[in-house]
């Protein structure tokens, strides 16, 4: 008997990583770019992918200039495949989907567009895929976010940047809920979260506690959703050992308050030569091995593929692309 | 399970272990200490004041549990008498070819780095 394949097979077995994260400036294409490069280092296939769609500059972090083809040109149908999108770089493993010139058009990604790159991501024949994302919390980049496993947020030891970390991550919440409620066809739910959400911080638990007393098997739902996100912290331009344990207090804040279950993978170190190589058109990692934050970059990635425990559920409507 | 704070175990809000030694537990409650102290960064756009106070509460509660055997075993007592335990299975690590727990140099405990940035007079 002759078996059908409907569409190309996707690899189940691949790693997508997602670097994002509330506030501009953090270092998430910095972070991203150095996984890569040192991944690559370590004879691994590496494909960066810039979905940061509005501002994508991930390719000058590598020192390359920006050509076709790239994201853009995968999503008008001018490249068939995101394989074809993605173009080899100076090191050895590691390829980049860069980001788009039309700007305009591609940060306006619709929901079809969306959903054929995010079923594309899977199918990459790269067993380590790495998304740069966007700064915001726009449904794009939100479920850019969640379709990875696991995706990870990029911080610094500052208000502004931690108030818009909790910011994301109540926005990712919210994604999630939304995407299980209409998933779910949970009536009449949505307007209610959003309006306990904003309230304060232990107005989560009081959603679900309301919910699980009128309706508990919803809540079940809801809430297992909930668990199935478990996001990953990483805090970058630390000056000393306080800014260190300040990643450490977020990610306990965040599993107290936000009822969500974060790791904290680590702290990288502030390194003035991070903007002398960017200066230079050059990449950091290469060149700076030794230091410091090259080594916890090092120590990141090791945390990242060893890690067994992320098992995250991704929410049914990314899950199932209908492109 | 969903829990509100308040209904945290004193385990849960220190974020050890019930098999925890008394080091780990002392490590835990300075970690906490420094979370939630009064202008912490941590919790800047997420936690009132009023929360603070209460969860500071709780933890110095945890605390003064935990850290006494005898008050300590009646509680896991108790906590037993409530719902089972499962100790935690060891974390596998994928072998890199030696044993890196032996190799590996001496890490810094958690107090020793929080006692040099937050206690005055360790």
């Amino acid at each position: 008997m002759v078996k059908k394949t409907i569409g190309a097979k996707v690899k189940m077995d691949n790693r997508i990583w997602a670097i994002g994260g509330g506030k501009g400036g953090t270092g998430k294409s910095f972070v991203a770019a150095s996984l890569g490069l040192h991944l690559a280092s370590l004879d691994r296939e590496v494909v960066l992918i810039d979905a940061d769609l509005g501002a994508p500059n991930l390719h000058t972090l590598l020192g390359i200039k920006a050509s076709h083809p790239d994201l853009g040109d995968f999503l008008t149908g001018t490249v068939a495949s995101l394989e074809g999108a993605a173009v080899e770089t100076p090191y050895r493993g590691l390829r980049i989907v860069k980001g788009s010139e039309n700007i305009l058009f591609i940060a306006n990604l619709n929901h079809y567009r969306k959903l054929r790159l995010l079923r594309q991501i899977r199918q990459l024949a790269t067993p380590n895929v790495i998304l740069d994302l966007g700064t915001g919390s726009s449904f794009n980049t939100l479920d850019f976010f969640l379709s990875a496993n696991p995706g990870i947020v990029v911080t610094t030891p500052e208000p502004t940047a931690i108030e818009n970390t909790y910011l994301f991550l109540k926005s990712c919440i919210m994604r999630v809920l939304k995407l299980y409620m209409d998933h779910y066809k949970i009536p009449d739910l949505h307007q209610k979260m959003l309006d306990q959400i904003e309230r304060n911080s232990q107005s989560l638990y009081g959603f679900f506690k309301s919910l699980m007393e009128t309706d508990r098997a919803y809540g079940t739902i809801l809430y297992r959703a909930l668990r199935g996100f478990r996001p990953c912290l990483v805090m970058n331009k630390t000056r000393d050992e306080r800014d260190v344990l300040l990643g450490r207090s977020v990610a306990d804040v965040v599993r107290k308050y936000l009822l969500i279950d974060m790791k904290y993978l680590g702290a990288i170190p502030y390194d003035d030569e991070v903007h002398t190589s960017l200066r230079g058109f050059r990449p950091y990692y290469p060149e700076h091995k030794d230091s410091a934050a090259a080594k916890a970059i090092r120590e990141i990635s090791e945390e990242l593929a060893y890690s067994i425990e992320f098992t995250l559920r991704t929410p049914p409507e990314i899950r199932l692309p209908d492109a | 399970m969903l829990k509100k704070i308040e209904d945290w175990n004193y385990y849960e809000l220190l974020s050890v272990e019930r098999t925890a030694s008394q080091d780990e537990i002392w490590e835990s409650y300075q970690a906490a200490l420094t979370t939630y102290r009064d202008g912490s960064l941590a919790l800047y756009g997420l936690v009132t004041e009023a929360e603070r106070g209460l969860i500071l509460e709780r933890i110095q509660e945890a605390f003064q549990t935990l850290r006494d055997p005898e008050k300590r075993s009646e509680y896991d007592l108790a906590l037993l008498r409530h719902a089972p335990y499962f100790p935690p299975k060891a974390a596998f690590r994928k072998s890199v070819g030696k044993l890196e727990i032996e190799d590996a140099p001496a890490r810094k405990t958690l107090w020793t780095r929080i006692k040099r940035f937050f206690v005055k007079n360790p």
